[in-house]
């Protein structure tokens, strides 16, 4: 299955074609929605974590949307750059490691959405449990970074 | 892609842009210290925008010397000793030049902070400057005995002292390092991807801001996250060195590379005005920017997509791995 999609004529195109439409601008609309996505991340999380107080909430709330869009963005590009690579992807723990970062980056977003800026009245004091979640959203972002980058050089 | 310039072309603009740094330099060290004594803020304040200015213009100063070192590969007439010597002090030189415009541009926010400059932050850019104006002035000299045969030999020759052997900074030195521990590259791309976020997270919501797509916060509000953009660059700026040092044959004949050079000085020169921005600092948090701001904040983004553009592009457009 992982071999069929590797040689698909799909995966052959986006590998082999010279078009700098092929996979160079897969892969720079991948890095785009990443850089999107765990920017507008992490200033949520940094606004939660108590730098920029002076911004309301709700304010931000809009970043939630960016964050959404970048995300539909590198889902399409990121399956289409797993296809080309299927047979390698397929078995790498690295690759599964960095989906279950992103996984995990994405529920903190959820959660930490749910807590603080639905129902609209502002929290006056950012609670230990909601800075807590902030901290694990910055971790769970950077290692998702750390090990797709790593993609490129180990698996 | 159109080519913006070949290695001939970049030794030309090296002999033209490295008497910014000199000059510029020694210029705003006089300003500053003019400000001192007038005791006058605005000043002050224009000092440290040149110095920050200065800072910027000296990375392609940097970049292209190490083009015109390649293209000066071997020509007659030219000492390989004094083109690596020149390098190493240019390079501790470059490294003074940005923590000094890192400095200036700290004091420059400080001061939209509090309202005035504090004595700490102005003394540490003067002091910095002093030294930076030392280092960048020994480069400069031993740039000149390359290639400047009334002054080889003669009198004024090592004026400031020739180095023997590699000093306390060594391109080689760390080019050797970068190349010869296999984790150093795949780290560094790691934190560069890192810098990049956290920097387009702050350029994003100051810049979204302006653009009255987020409302409902003050700018100075946001103001106070221009730091992390800043620390964000720092990392990529400390990376992207590496980079550059270790492979710089893969960088200076890069289309994809000067074009992220040339829209990284207009980035940084909006963040510069993004920074000191007067009409901006005044929004209250309802309050639609102005024109200019909107301006403003549209370039800076389209600026900063684009550094990103080129970076990922640098091995498919030119011949960066």
């Amino acid at each position: 299955m992982l071999t069929a999609l590797a040689q698909s004529a799909f995966s052959t195109w986006l590998l082999s074609s010279n078009s700098i439409w092929a996979y160079p601008t897969v892969l720079t609309l991948h890095t785009f929605g990443m850089m999107v996505l765990v920017g507008a991340a992490s200033m949520i999380d940094l606004r939660l974590l108590g730098f920029g107080r002076g911004i309301p909430l709700q304010s931000i709330d809009r970043l939630f949307r960016v964050m959404w869009g970048a995300f539909a963005l590198n889902a399409v590009t990121g399956t289409m750059l797993f296809i080309a690579d299927a047979d390698k992807r397929g078995p790498s723990l690295i690759f599964w490691t960095k989906l279950s970062f992103v996984a995990l980056g994405l529920v903190m977003a959820v959660l930490i959405r749910r807590r603080n800026f639905e129902g609209g009245a502002e929290p006056v004091v950012i609670s230990g449990a909601v800075k807590r979640l902030a901290i694990v959203s910055l971790l769970a972002w950077s290692a998702a970074i750390t090990t797709g980058r790593l993609l490129a050089y180990v698996a | 892609m159109p080519n913006l310039a070949n290695l001939a072309d970049l030794a030309h603009l090296h002999l033209l842009l490295n008497h910014f740094p000199t000059i510029g330099t020694i210029l705003g060290l006089g300003l500053l210290l003019l400000s001192f004594i007038r005791n006058n803020e605005h000043l002050k304040k224009v000092s440290l925008e040149l110095i920050f200015l200065i800072a910027l213009a000296t990375m392609p100063v940097y970049v292209s010397g190490t083009a015109a070192a390649e293209a000066l590969k071997g020509q007659s007439g030219v000492s390989q000793e004094a083109i690596v010597a020149h390098n190493d002090a240019a390079l501790g030189s470059f490294i003074m030049m940005e923590i000094t415009g890192f400095f200036a541009w700290l004091a420059l926010w400080r001061m939209r902070r509090i309202g005035r400059f504090t004595t700490g932050l102005t003394y540490t850019v003067l002091v910095l400057t002093v030294l930076t104006v030392a280092a960048v002035a020994r480069a400069a000299n031993m740039g000149g005995d390359i290639r400047h045969p009334e002054i080889e030999g003669g009198q004024y020759a090592g004026l400031f002292g020739q180095s023997s052997g590699p000093g306390f900074i060594s391109a080689a030195g760390i080019k050797d390092y970068v190349l010869q521990h296999p984790y150093v590259w795949p780290t560094c791309e790691t934190l560069h991807f890192l810098g990049m976020s956290l920097m387009f997270g702050v350029l994003m919501i100051v810049n979204l801001r302006l653009l009255g797509w987020l409302r409902g916060m003050s700018f100075a509000a946001v103001h106070r996250l221009l730091p992390f953009g800043l620390m964000g660059f720092g990392v990529n700026f400390i990376t992207g060195m590496f980079f550059f040092i270790a492979a710089s044959e893969q960088y200076t004949q890069n289309v994809a590379f000067h074009w992220k050079v040339l829209l990284l000085m207009l980035a940084g020169v909006n963040y510069l005005v993004l920074t000191v921005y007067d009409e901006a600092w005044a929004l209250p948090a309802s309050a639609d920017a102005p024109l200019s701001g909107k301006l403003l904040g549209a370039s800076a983004l389209v600026l900063s997509v684009g550094v990103m553009y080129f970076g990922r592009m640098l091995p498919f457009i030119g011949n960066a791995f």
